[in-house]
């Protein structure tokens, strides 16, 4: 599970407890002005991955760490898809963030907020 | 239908006004979109950021295509036309977000020009939602729900 915050101008990332380890990155900091967008996805879950480095991937458990697909690099922080938030990135060293967080719409509905322009 | 990696940007946008003209924001995942547009999951986030990107895009494109250039007609004709991306953006949308609020209060406003009087267009819009539930569900889209490749997951 992460959590996710705005925090002045950047998007924070942290990552709660054992998904730490998983992930092996315990807190993301991206400026707003290179996110692009949130979105409630459970669908991605069943999406190809790719190859992991660094990172775990028990399929049907956990997908989490970094991730590389088709030239994109993707960090993912899943167990429960149905909880699963894209978060588009742009100029930034993941292409997007594919995290598990308590309340997808309300993650979506902050995003939104803090990155109209 | 395949899933491409390269692809015509408008007609995905075109697809996608498609599928959120028939449900609700909510109701429309990112799965039923990349069913009904057709290409990979990845580019639909690379070209449109998110949902919402791709919803702004759609509804843009609506409102340039099949609504302003119909606003005199539907005053001289007294009803709309196939807006209904438009009237269920300003039902479903609007009061969630102020983007989509301000495309569409000024469509209405443009639609007061064209009808000349604020109050015509609310007979005109009244209109439109009267006879909404007798229109049923469109032929063509009822033989789209359940053709091979289309079923809901």
């Amino acid at each position: 599970m992460a959590v996710v915050s705005v925090q002045g101008q950047d998007l924070v990332v942290e990552m709660e407890g054992l998904d730490k380890l998983w992930a092996l990155k315990s807190r993301l900091t991206i400026p707003l002005e290179n996110v692009r967008g949130a979105t409630v996805d459970p669908g991605i879950v069943g999406e190809p991955k790719g190859i992991r480095a660094p990172g775990t991937h028990l399929p049907k458990v956990i997908t989490a760490g970094t991730f590389h697909h088709e030239g994109e690099k993707v960090f993912w922080a899943v167990r429960d898809a149905q909880k699963a938030v894209v978060v588009e990135l742009a100029d930034e060293n993941y292409t997007r963030l594919v995290v598990e967080v308590d309340d997808p719409r309300a993650v979506v509905a902050m995003v939104e907020k803090a990155t109209r322009r | 239908m395949g899933r491409r990696r390269s692809f015509d940007e408008d007609e995905v946008v075109e697809a996608a006004a498609e599928l959120f003209a028939r449900r609700s924001y909510e109701g429309v995942s990112i799965d039923d979109l990349v069913k009904a547009v057709g290409v990979h999951r990845n580019s639909l986030y690379g070209v449109f950021g998110s949902k919402r990107g791709l919803y702004l895009a759609a509804l843009r494109r609506h409102v340039e295509r099949e609504v302003r250039p119909h606003l005199a007609r539907a005053a001289r004709e007294g009803q709309v036309p196939n807006w209904d991306l438009l009237l269920l953006a300003a039902v479903d949308r609007a009061p969630e977000d102020p983007d989509v609020a301000e495309l569409v209060s000024s469509v209405f406003a443009e639609l007061d020009v064209a009808t000349g009087d604020p109050v015509a267009t609310e007979v005109l819009l009244g209109r439109w939602l009267r006879g909404r539930p007798d229109r049923g569900v469109p032929a063509e889209l009822d033989a789209l729900e359940t053709a091979p490749g289309k079923e809901e997951v």
